[in-house]
């Protein structure tokens, strides 16, 4: 060999600056030259490193394609994590889309008691999503209470992850249902009050526990202004403003608790 | 100081979890023995933060953990914590689970993250099963597991509840290793006296939620001294009594007669008259 690969050289390989041909000439060299062979560990590394590196990528691989596109778009790759955790979100996301064909599927075959049907079962597809959210990390709730993360950072990021398809599912698909026009919208309210609720009561009770409580609270709730005959009227402006105080009262109620001393599943 | 209980009581309606407690827990190993329902999982529950105690104070590293959140926050972020069960979301692998832990511990950095993801899992000999299902680990390592995740970012105060259930002898020597050279204050609550006699500096013995003894292992020893006996009768009056591998009957506690040898005793023999005594 006339001639051998120089510090600056080595330096640039290992950082990876060298451009595609450099780089090329370096490895082909190296093939050759058993001199730069031994000096390449000293510069690129042994292979112990290497097989670290390898070894770690292996163990962390991408997430799947929702999570890696929200993660282009600007979602921290910690919290990419966090919602990896919920199932990949495939369970809160088939939750959503199969509740919201459901829901208006049932409505749209009810007749004269579509309205009923609809406001009893639409509330409920996206707070049913929400907690299928929660439900696969639900069992670390003990473990997950001595660690710092903020636990409302972490539900209004899977809140938000769910409520991202559940809402333009439902509402698109109660758009479609003839007859319902009065109700399309309504269910939306008394769904953020609920679901809000719903994160609420996950700090005592588990997430089947809390879809069970809610989902038999509402329909008896439902039934009884049905009983009363005003459930055509939840549409109006009084109707829909006990929604919305409900909603924010609750959102408060979930605000202040996440903050609690007492966390999570400590009062099992 | 790391931690501290001021008078820190549980109750759970009228049951009584944990008497008012005063401790001050500094860098070393220290021991939690005591029978099931003597209130030690309540202790570390409370200093872990996930129990608010019903009255008293506890704080960790300085901060006030009954008191304002950034406080709880703050002490949270030096805790590990290993709970006497830990159950694995479904179709997480081992560096899956490690990873969603330490984001919960705000290890926001991706790379620094996976590092000491793969730290924590050659600590507990995990590396070459980080790929792998948890579903599809062993008992032990899944212990082993969840004991990496307390690991994670060598925290000045390491609470386990019995950490040591599911692993073999040569695991426990592992754990052991690993625990010596923690930085920290490390709490461990165990029925398994031997590991106390092995790695720990200081005992604590909870019986019916207070505080029965509190000093050296040396000290606990100390309170068995001439009380433990061998030979080819029991004593009279023992409190415990169980024949040997060689034949030989040992009794704890009681009057000896003629021709039956007095032994060193071990942690196990104190604890045992501890309880008696109480």
């Amino acid at each position: 060999m006339t001639w051998h690969v120089p510090r600056e050289l080595w330096e640039r390989f290992a950082s990876g600056a060298l451009d595609g041909p450099g780089q090329a000439a370096v490895e082909a060299h190296l093939v050759e030259c058993s001199d730069c062979q031994r000096q390449a560990s000293r510069f690129v590394g042994g292979s112990e490193r290497l097989w670290t590196a390898v070894h770690t990528e292996i163990s962390h691989p991408r997430p799947r394609w929702p999570l890696r596109w929200a993660h282009y778009l600007g979602l921290d790759d910690a919290d990419t994590v966090i919602l990896a955790a919920c199932d990949n979100l495939r369970l809160p996301w088939a939750v959503a889309i199969g509740g919201a064909l459901a829901s208006v599927s049932v409505a749209a075959n009810l007749g004269r008691f579509q309205d009923l049907g609809f406001m009893l079962m639409s509330p409920l597809i996206p707070l049913l999503a929400v907690l299928a959210a929660f439900d696969a990390t639900d069992i670390l709730r003990e473990l997950a209470a001595a660690t710092p993360l903020s636990r409302l950072r972490i539900g209004l990021l899977r809140t938000l992850a769910t409520l991202l398809v559940a809402l333009p599912a439902l509402s698109c698909l109660a758009a479609l249902v003839p007859g319902l026009h009065a109700l399309t919208w309504v269910w939306l309210l008394p769904s953020l009050g609920l679901t809000a609720g719903a994160l609420v009561g996950l700090r005592w009770l588990r997430t089947w526990q809390v879809a069970a409580v809610i989902a038999g609270g509402w329909t008896v709730a439902v039934l009884a202004i049905d009983a009363t005959g005003q459930l055509g009227h939840v549409g109006g402006g009084s109707g829909q403003a006990i929604f919305a105080a409900f909603a924010v009262g609750t959102g408060i109620w979930y605000w202040t608790s996440s903050r609690s001393t007492a966390q999570a599943g400590v009062t099992r | 100081m790391i931690a501290t209980l001021t008078d820190a009581a549980k109750s759970y309606g009228r049951t009584c979890a944990l008497r008012p407690t005063t401790l001050h827990l500094d860098t070393g190993v220290i021991g939690l023995l005591g029978p099931n329902g003597a209130g030690k999982t309540t202790m570390l529950r409370m200093l872990a933060t996930v129990l608010a105690p019903t009255s008293g104070r506890i704080t960790v590293a300085g901060y006030d953990v009954t008191g304002a959140y950034g406080e709880r926050v703050e002490a949270r972020r030096r805790i590990g914590y290993l709970p006497q069960e830990v159950v694995f979301p479904r179709g997480m692998t081992a560096a899956g689970f490690l990873d969603y832990i330490a984001v919960l511990k705000e290890w926001r950095n991706t790379a620094s993250r996976h590092d000491e993801v793969q730290r924590v899992l050659a600590l507990v000999d995990l590396a070459d099963r980080s790929t792998t299902k948890v579903r599809a680990l062993s008992g032990g390592q899944r212990r082993r597991l969840a004991i990496a995740q307390a690991l994670i970012g060598s925290p000045s105060l390491l609470i386990l509840d019995e950490p040591t259930t599911g692993l073999d002898p040569e695991q426990r020597m592992g754990l052991r290793n690993i625990l010596s050279k923690q930085p920290g204050a490390v709490l461990i609550s165990t029925h398994q006296t031997e590991d106390v006699a092995a790695l720990c500096d200081r005992v604590i013995v909870l019986d019916d939620g207070a505080v029965r003894f509190d000093g050296t292992v040396a000290d606990l020893l100390a309170t068995a001294d001439g009380l433990v006996h061998q030979g080819a009768e029991a004593t009279v009056g023992a409190i415990q009594t169980w024949r040997t591998g060689t034949g030989l009957i040992r009794s704890v506690g009681g009057e000896a007669a003629a021709g039956i040898e007095r032994v060193t005793p071990t942690v196990e023999d104190a604890y045992l008259l501890l309880r008696q005594q109480s």
